[in-house]
């Protein structure tokens, strides 16, 4: 399975110079960019970790593509996503938000279902890498 | 058709006209430095032929290009700066013209595992552009060994040569100290490529400087006030903390504030000239001519 | 150099009270009309004469203001017509009544302040109408549409009336609670950013079974899609009872949701028959889990407003179908502009509302439309003439309305689509999405990497506009569905004029 969580996951992963040029616009905008990353990506799971505080005030894509290639480093098999903040009058919410790591094998999600009275459903959908401890996951 | 034939058809022109604006924008905001401003052109004209000789194959490592600007204050490091990162931008060498300026307290923290994220931050906000250190030494303290500054100094020197696509550093301060700094940090010494000494101004240039920075507000000198203005440097210059054109500027500024209480006190109406003019008054009522005038 | 220049004759004057003629001291609103005691003796006399015509008026912030579009009968006096308008939807009948004198009636009375001609239309004008803020009841869009629109657009004196736009005070519009959700935290509940989002709506409309119905919904998401939607009259028919359908179609988003790691979603309509219905199949929806229902713009501007009560104390989404619209919002003589319906719901309170797609089947003229979105999303409008919007508007906190695109639209239109209607935005492609050849899930899919690639393009900086057609080529080299989407509706466009337009037009000059 292949995740499809973010803005690109339905093109082919994202070539470093095509992670420059959307970390460009973020930064044209004024938007704060942010590497986050997990080994949890369920569709409810909010808060991943974040490599360091979203960076304020930057010009240019370099300084984010650093954090992006330390990210990798040290997480090389986790899910890392560029998120980009607006704090603008009418958002101050995300305006960017897409993968640029994930793990070669994806096991993905199952739903598991709780009957209840007159045919109704208690839906859970679980995660299979959660299974095992963090850290040990992918 | 060998290849060494095509490389003799093969033939450049020059381009630089976007520098030369910028060049000559230099000359006409900034009096003096003669010096400096022959250095600035021949870095670029040194750029210039960088980028013809890759453009043909003659050479591929990119350039360093970090500097150091040493002179005393007001000689004009911070606008050359700004400058130097316009002809960069024009070259191609830097993505933006854009300076940060910061001193040691942007760069070193109070405490321990502060001072990395923070010389990082400001690395990542400088990138694709030119950042720039003023009173750098203020990094280095022998004295106390576990200051952080040296923390500063070991990332700083790891980004000059790393990301030498993305950065461009300036370090500035005052001469002697400068020159103290860089032997006791031959790594850093040795990562920069242009050392660029800025002169003091000489008493005619910084009463050029004065009449240039009236003119920029609206006022002139009368004959009497320009006069007064030339004994007050010669005055001024041999006092302490004199800071070249910083100290011209500051001294406008109380010229300005002194005209003013004078047209206040003086009353009736007013002409344009009149509000235009600093004379020898405000210039004598100053503090270096000592109490002789009074106010 | 070329420049633009608004060409209008228009209302320029309207609510810039600097512009506008002073009065003469003293006396200035009865200036032109009878003493007390002529206008109240019994009678008929013109409206004009009763107070409802102040051309010296000075419209106040607390106001709300109106303007109409109105065709007199013939030989009527535009002025005097507009004075009617302002009597009919204020305080006035046919004839005097000495009961007025009871009342503060010079407040109560709506105020037509100015007639302007409709450019290139000498049968029309633009009457602008102010409204007292003490004439509505707090927090009520049927209190305020009783009298705006309640009996007037049946009077006789004008061969037509169209209620064209509006401006709500500050204070008016903090009694509304507005949209539950709101485009903001539409987005983080679903984590989806930076691209508009997609959706279905059901096909065929009528006659699924709940099972099969189910099995569009899981394909369509699973493909690739944030949403699908029922129709607007999939309700509870002999085919598909509405527990039926709520149950399938919730197993469908949750094995989509697995199968894709994404926040999922259909638009469960709860459109009943009473206001009791519609809350227990609410409240059903929100038993299964979902993040969002539908309702009808037909159930009425009370039930809306309760809806989204509804829905803001249980954190759902509220899509409205703005079914019915189209008998009053489209013809430009007679109505209610859709961008007033816009307003109005905006302050009802919906997260999602039909507003044109410019290229699909449906209405939609490029100004027009921009016009009802910037109504939607903006947190302010400032006047613009071009895009419809008569007034400067602020819309006090009231969150945004995420506007929906539906009606024959499809993968191909991607670079217009996102060129016109930006990224706060839900595109429905329903044949567009199930009609494709070689299936549901690759309809939603080709759909999905058109968007991805579109957007992808755009934020690096290419001209998507011209390059479109080119990067969506490129994109269905490697995605085959793309790549038959794009052959099946290559030459599909909708191409007649639209009947809503602009009476203001931007044209180019050339300046020395």
């Amino acid at each position: 399975m292949h995740i499809t969580q973010g803005q690109f996951s339905f093109l082919p992963a994202l070539t470093d110079e095509q992670i420059k040029r959307q970390v460009k616009w973020a930064l044209d905008h004024e938007w704060a960019v942010s590497v986050e990353y997990t080994d949890d990506p369920h569709p409810r799971n909010t808060y991943w970790e974040m490599h360091g505080h979203p960076m304020f005030d930057l010009r240019d894509p370099a300084g984010v593509m650093e954090e992006i290639t330390a990210c990798r480093l040290a997480f090389p098999s986790h899910y890392i996503r560029v998120m980009a903040f607006d704090s603008s009058e009418g958002w101050e919410t995300p305006r960017m938000s897409f993968i640029v790591n994930r793990p070669d094998h994806e096991p993905g999600f199952r739903v598991e279902r709780q009957e209840g009275p007159g045919r109704s459903l208690r839906y859970t959908v679980r995660s299979y890498a959660v299974e095992r401890p963090e850290g040990q996951r992918y | 058709m060998n290849t060494a034939q095509s490389h003799v058809e093969r033939r450049i022109t020059l381009e630089g006209e976007g520098v030369q604006r910028v060049l000559e924008r230099v000359n006409r905001e900034l009096v003096g430095l003669a010096p400096v401003k022959a250095r600035i052109g021949q870095i670029a004209a040194l750029l210039m032929v960088d980028r013809a000789r890759r453009e043909l194959g003659l050479t591929t490592e990119p350039p360093t290009l970090h500097m150091s600007f040493t002179g005393n204050p007001g000689t004009g490091k911070t606008t050359m700066a700004l400058r130097l990162a316009e002809i960069l931008h024009e070259l191609g060498y830097v993505r933006s013209s854009h300076v940060i300026a910061v001193t040691r307290d942007d760069l070193v923290g109070q405490y321990i595992g502060h001072t990395a994220p923070k010389t990082k931050e400001v690395i990542k906000r400088a990138m694709g552009g030119v950042l720039f250190i003023d009173e750098a030494y203020y990094l280095y303290r022998p004295e106390n060994e576990r200051d952080y500054g040296q923390e500063s100094i070991e990332i700083l020197l790891q980004a000059m040569e790393n990301d030498r696509d993305d950065l461009v550093v300036i370090v500035a301060g005052y001469q002697d100290r400068m020159d103290r700094f860089f032997q006791s940090n031959p790594g850093l010494h040795s990562r920069i490529a242009h050392h660029i000494e800025f002169p003091d101004y000489s008493a005619e240039e910084l009463l050029t400087v004065g009449d240039l920075l009236l003119e920029e507000q609206g006022y002139h000198f009368t004959e009497a006030g320009r006069q007064a203005f030339a004994d007050y440097l010669e005055r001024r210059m041999q006092q302490p903390h004199f800071s070249n054109a910083r100290s011209v500027r500051n001294a406008l500024d109380r010229f300005r504030l002194r005209q003013a209480m004078r047209l206040v006190e003086q009353g009736g109406s007013l002409g344009a000239e009149e509000l235009a003019a600093i004379d020898a008054r405000e210039v004598l009522a100053s503090s270096v001519f000592g109490k002789a005038s009074g106010r | 150099m070329t420049l633009l220049t608004l060409i209008c004759r228009g209302p320029t004057a309207a609510l810039h009270g600097a512009d506008r003629r002073d009065g003469d001291e003293g006396g200035k609103h009865m200036a032109r009309q009878l003493n007390p005691k002529a206008r109240y003796t019994p009678g008929v006399i013109p409206y004009k004469q009763m107070g409802y015509w102040e051309p010296d008026y000075d419209v106040k912030d607390t106001d709300v203001v109106a303007v109409f579009r109105i065709t007199p009968q013939a030989g009527v006096d535009p002025e005097e017509a507009a004075a009617a308008v302002a009597g009919e939807s204020s305080t006035a009948t046919w004839t005097v009544v000495w009961t007025d004198r009871l009342t503060n009636c010079e407040l109560y009375r709506a105020k037509a302040f100015q007639v302007d001609p409709v450019p290139g239309n000498p049968e029309q004008f633009f009457a602008f109408i102010a409204y007292d803020l003490e004439l509505f009841e707090p927090g009520s869009i049927a209190n305020l549409t009783a009298s705006i629109i309640g009996n007037v657009f049946g009077f006789k004196a004008v061969k037509a009336l169209r209620l064209e736009d509006m401006r709500f005070p500050v204070a008016y519009l903090k009694t509304f609670s507005g949209p539950p959700t709101g485009i903001v935290v539409e987005r983080e509940r679903l984590d989806k950013f930076g691209r508009p989002l997609l959706g279905a709506t059901t096909k065929p409309k009528l006659g699924l079974s709940g099972r099969n119905y189910g099995r569009v919904v899981y394909e369509a998401l699973r493909g690739g899609l944030d949403f699908v939607k029922d129709d607007e009259n999939i309700n509870s028919q002999s085919f598909m009872h509405w527990r039926d359908r709520f149950l399938y179609c919730m197993e469908a988003v949750n094995r989509a949701s697995a199968a894709t790691g994404e926040v999922k979603g259909h638009y469960l309509n709860v459109t009943a028959g009473t206001m009791e219905q519609m809350y227990e199949r609410a409240e059903f929806a929100k038993e299964l889990g979902s993040v969002i229902v539908m309702i009808d713009l037909v159930v009425g501007y009370t039930a809306i407003q309760s809806m989204a009560n509804w829905c803001r104390r249980n954190d759902m989404i509220l899509h409205l179908h703005r079914a019915g619209h189209g008998t009053y919002t489209r013809q430009k003589s007679h109505g209610v502009a859709f961008r007033v319906i816009a307003k109005w719901m905006r302050m009802a309170g919906v997260d999602h509302i039909h507003a044109g797609t410019v290229v699909g089947k449906l209405e939609g003229d490029p100004h027009m439309i921009k016009g009802i979105y910037d109504t939607c999303r903006e947190i302010r409008t400032p006047r613009n003439l071009e895009t419809g919007l008569f007034f400067d508007q602020d819309w006090a906190s009231l969150n945004k309305v995420m506007p929906v695109a539906s009606g024959g639209i499809h993968a191909g239109q991607m670079h217009q689509l996102l060129t016109y209607l930006g990224d706060d935005t839900v595109l429905q492609f329903g044949g567009g999405t199930i009609g494709h050849p070689r299936g549901i899930a690759a309809g939603a899919q080709a759909n999905r990497v058109a968007l991805e690639a579109m957007v992808l393009a755009r934020n690096e900086g290419r001209d998507i506009w011209h390059e479109g057609p080119a990067i969506l080529d490129q994109a269905a080299r490697w995605c085959t569905p793309l790549r038959q989407a794009l052959e099946v509706w290559k030459d599909i466009t909708f191409d007649y004029a639209s009947t809503d337009t602009p009476d203001f037009v931007v044209q180019e000059t050339v300046s020395a």
